[in-house]
Order: C-alpha cells, then sequence, then structure tokens
C-alpha cells in the first residue's frame, strides 16, 4: 500500500493557540480515512491542512508526488499550492456552492477555468458527475432552488470535476435535515466502492464503520487512537474515546 | 378667468422648460455619465489596492479615500478650478468637473466595492481555492460577481446623488442644469417658480436612474429569488 496523503510531525498554531499538536497519519491510495472526535478537537483544521486552506506551521505534507515542508515563517510557493490543491477536492460542511451560476455552471466552472478544458468537454464530463449524483435533471438550477442534500450531492460532483487523487469531506452531512442525510451518504459510499481515496471527517459513526478503511480519532489536537473501524468504533480500548462515542450516540 | 399673473407664470414654465431641460441634457446628464463611468473605473482599482497584499499600493489607496471623503466636494472643485492655475494647471470648467466627480466618486464606490467583496463568505473563497483556482481567478471569476450583486444597490445611490452633486458645477461656471435656472431667474425674478422647475428636471433624470435600478436588479439578482435575496 502506497500513501496518497502523508503528515508527519504536523503542527498548527493561530497565534498562542496550539491546535493541532504533532500530527501523524497517512491516508492510503484507494481507502477511505474517518476522522471522527469532538467538536473543537482540530478535525477540520487537519483537514484543511491536507489542501493547504490551512499552512501548517512546522512538519511535512505529502500529497500524490508532491512533498512540502514546513518551519515557522517559510511560505510555500504559490505554484506548489496550487499544484497540490489540483490533486484534491473538498465537499464543505455548507455546500458553499456559487451562488450566481446554475449547478451545470458550478461542476464546469473549475474544469474550464482551472484546467483548461473546453467548454463542451467540460460540459460532457459535468453532465456525467451530475447524473452520477442522480442530479441530471437539475443541471439548469441554481444552487438556491435545491434541497441540501440535493446542494451537497452537487458539492461532491463539483469537486469530483477536477479529477482530484482525494476527496476531502468536513461534515459532509451535518448541516443536514436527518431525511436528506442518507441520499448522500449513499453518493460517499458509492464512491468509496469505486475505490475513491477519501478522508471524511464525520459524526455518523454507523456510516463510519460501513465506509472506513481505518479510522482516526483526534481530541485536543492529537491523535489519541487509530484502528479499523471494529477497533475504534465497535469496540473501542481507549477510555476517551468510549465515552466520546457514548456521548454521540446519546443525541 | 386666469389672472395676468398666472398667465405670466405659465408663460415662463414653458419658455424657460426647453433652455433647462438642454442645459441638463448638454451638461448635467454628460457630466454625471462620465463622472460615474470613470468614478467606477478609479473605484475598482482602488477597492482592489486597498486589499492588495502590497502594502504601500494599500496605503496610497487608503490616502486618496481618505483626503476625498474628508474634504467637501465644493472645495475640491475650487481647488482644481481656481486653485491649480497657480502650480500652471488651466483647466476649462467641463473638464474641471469631471476630475472633481470622478475623484469623489471613486473615493466613495471603492469602499463600496471593498465592503461587497468582504461581505461575500470566506467559503465562496474556501471553495474556489479547494478547486485550484488563483486568487485572481477566484476573485474573477467566483467573488467579483456576487460582490457586482451586492453593491448595485449602494452604487446607485451614488449614482442618484451624483446627478445631484452636479449642481455643485455651478460654482466653477458650468452652464449645467441649476447654473441656467439661476440665469433665468435674475431675468425673469420669480425663482420660487424656476427652482422647483430645476429640481422636477433633477427629479426627472434620478427617476430614470431609479427605473435603471431595477431592472438591473431584477436582471441580477435572478439566482437569489428562492433566498429572497440572501446572497450566500
Ligand atoms: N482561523 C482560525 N483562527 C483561530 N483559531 C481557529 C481558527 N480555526 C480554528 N480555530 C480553533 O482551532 C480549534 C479547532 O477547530 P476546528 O479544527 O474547527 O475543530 P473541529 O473541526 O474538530 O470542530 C478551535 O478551538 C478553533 O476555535
Ligand atoms: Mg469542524
Amino acid at each position: 500500500m502506497t500513501a496518497m496523503i502523508e503528515m508527519k510531525n504536523v503542527q498548527k498554531l493561530f497565534g498562542p493557540h496550539h491546535v493541532l499538536k504533532d500530527i501523524n497519519l497517512s491516508a492510503e491510495r484507494g481507502k477511505v480515512l474517518v476522522i471522527i472526535g469532538p467538536s473543537g478537537s482540530g478535525k477540520s483544521t487537519l483537514l484543511r491542512c491536507m489542501n493547504l486552506l490551512e499552512m501548517p506551521t512546522e512538519g511535512s505534507l505529502t500529497v500524490g508526488d508532491i512533498r512540502m515542508e514546513f518551519h515557522d515563517g517559510n511560505k510555500p510557493k504559490r505554484d506548489q499550492v496550487l499544484t497540490l490543491r489540483r490533486q484534491t477536492g473538498m465537499v464543505f460542511q455548507s455546500y458553499n456552492l456559487f451562488p450566481h451560476m446554475t449547478v451545470l455552471a458550478n461542476v464546469m466552472e473549475a474544469q474550464v477555468i482551472v484546467l483548461k478544458r473546453s467548454i463542451e468537454e467540460a460540459r460532457k464530463r459535468a453532465t456525467e458527475l451530475l447524473r452520477k449524483v442522480g442530479l441530471a435533471d437539475k443541471a439548469n438550477a441554481y444552487p438556491s432552488q435545491l434541497s441540501g442534500g440535493q446542494q451537497q450531492r452537487v458539492g461532491i460532483a463539483r469537486a469530483m470535476a477536477v479529477d482530484p487523487k482525494v476527496l476531502l469531506f468536513d461534515e459532509p452531512t451535518s448541516a443536514l435535515d436527518p431525511e436528506l442525510v442518507g441520499e448522500v451518504l449513499k453518493v460517499i459510499q458509492e464512491l468509496a466502492a469505486e475505490g475513491m481515496t477519501m478522508v471524511i471527517v464525520t459524526h455518523e459513526m454507523k456510516f463510519a464503520s460501513q465506509v472506513a478503511d481505518k479510522v482516526i480519532m483526534v481530541d485536543e489536537g492529537c491523535i489519541i487512537a487509530e484502528g479499523t473501524p471494529e477497533e475504534i468504533i465497535q469496540n473501542p480500548a481507549h477510555e476517551r474515546v468510549r465515552s466520546f462515542l457514548s456521548r454521540i450516540t446519546e443525541r | 378667468m386666469m389672472s395676468d399673473r398666472t398667465e405670466r407664470l405659465i408663460d415662463i414654465f414653458i419658455h424657460s422648460f426647453m433652455p433647462l431641460l438642454q442645459a441638463g441634457v448638454k451638461f448635467t446628464v454628460p457630466l454625471t455619465l462620465i463622472s460615474f463611468a470613470l468614478g467606477l473605473i478609479v473605484a475598482f482599482i482602488t477597492a482592489l489596492a486597498r486589499l492588495s497584499s502590497l502594502k504601500p499600493l494599500s496605503w496610497i489607496a487608503w490616502f486618496y479615500v481618505w483626503i476625498i471623503r474628508g474634504t467637501p466636494l465644493l472645495v475640491q472643485l475650487f481647488i482644481i478650478f481656481y486653485g491649480l492655475p497657480s502650480l500652471g494647471v488651466t483647466l476649462t470648467p467641463f473638464p474641471a468637473a469631471v476630475i472633481g466627480f470622478t475623484l469623489s466618486v471613486g473615493a466613495y464606490g471603492s469602499e463600496i466595492i471593498r465592503a461587497a467583496i468582504g461581505s461575500i463568505p470566506a467559503g465562496q473563497w474556501e471553495a474556489a481555492y479547494s478547486l485550484g483556482m488563483t486568487r485572481g481567478q477566484a476573485l474573477r471569476r467566483i467573488i467579483l460577481p456576487q460582490a457586482t450583486t451586492v453593491s448595485l444597490p449602494p452604487l446607485f445611490n451614488s449614482f442618484i446623488s451624483l446627478i445631484k452633486d452636479t449642481s455643485l458645477a455651478a460654482t466653477i461656471t458650468v452652464t449645467e442644469l441649476f447654473q441656467k435656472g439661476q440665469q433665468i431667474t435674475a431675468a425673469v425674478y420669480e425663482p420660487l417658480l424656476l427652482y422647483i422647475e430645476v429640481a422636477l428636471i433633477y427629479l426627472l433624470f434620478s427617476t430614470v436612474l431609479s427605473g435603471l435600478q431595477s431592472w438591473l436588479e431584477r436582471r441580477y439578482g435572478r439566482h437569489n429569488v428562492r433566498a429572497g435575496g440572501r446572497i450566500s
């Protein structure tokens, strides 16, 4: 197995606030890595360090064939940042679709602007992806005309459109009404079955056990447990993992 | 039976209407349109400069806005028209007025544009960056189109203010609408009638602009229909 994403000794500070403390992890090619942990523990920051929406303060990050070192103060080169980001796609908790564009245009945009594909090529790929997430009939709608679940599926199609090597999900269903969660998880599960490499932050434990190859528990900026879903979610050995899981399921 | 006085007033009204309207169409309207168009360009560049990571650039932009917003437009026009000749820069009235109003629109407009850009949720930048866009691409394709929708109403406020503010050009001898009103008043001694007539013509011009604003907002606010004007 080769790693698609690797983090070594990654630290992140916001001013004096030490949010990530010595993170070491790897996300394997074609596998699903799930990150769980209490709110405020640093999960989003960890995920956002993977596509450099946040710059790690210290440590090294490898995504695909790009490796970057971070030391206090040194900013990575712009081209390197762009190349790294083009290997990843991100799905946001609040969808962050482009409200001034139709669904189809949302999915075409980066293909044309970033990858310089022709309009026809981009439209073809976008239509394909919308069909895949079950929204071919909404191509000409605007995001505000869609339900949350539909918007998030567009978000997934948009992230897929640049053919990323890895997809990053930050609590993709947390903003959704309960009855809409299933349709989004189903799409993610299909992608997993196709062998898409994914890193998913989620509070959906049932989904996590089904989809994950590996689970990481983050608490107060540290990885406190790592293992298969069976080890971490079904039979947690670690006390803090157990108390976190019981709090989650009580809700 | 109409009194002689009423008849005289109606007569003056009718005879002064065309000259006033002409002054408006010949000077007020072009002064407004040219200054606003140039002002928007200045405003846009200034807003980008203020947001630039190049400190000197952003400082110059800040300084310009500070000066223009902090001093009366009337005084600025006097400096440009009556003051600059002592530095060897002599301008005819119309270009002097254009420069004054352009600088004014540029300063206030840049604040509107800057605020509109700032009002776009950070998630929009992040989504653009996560797709591999550069800062310029994100700005051009994702942020500015949304900021335009946000800034249309306040920019139209400036536009409508401008058409009224051009009356200040009278003080630097541009024979625009208000100046013309003054001239006719001086000849016929009916200030109430003449200035109401002048006001009506300004009202006519600004009403046309309001109509244009409604049309543009309907056209560019399309995607917000269901969101009830919510932008994100
Ligand atoms: N941009 C930021 N500036 C300052 N502090 C931040 C920033 N982003 C996150 N934090 C802080 O980092 C901690 C971890 O946040 P986050 O990664 O969002 O946690 P999680 O996703 O697990 O809820 C929180 O205490 C949060 O307040
Ligand atoms: Mg989070």
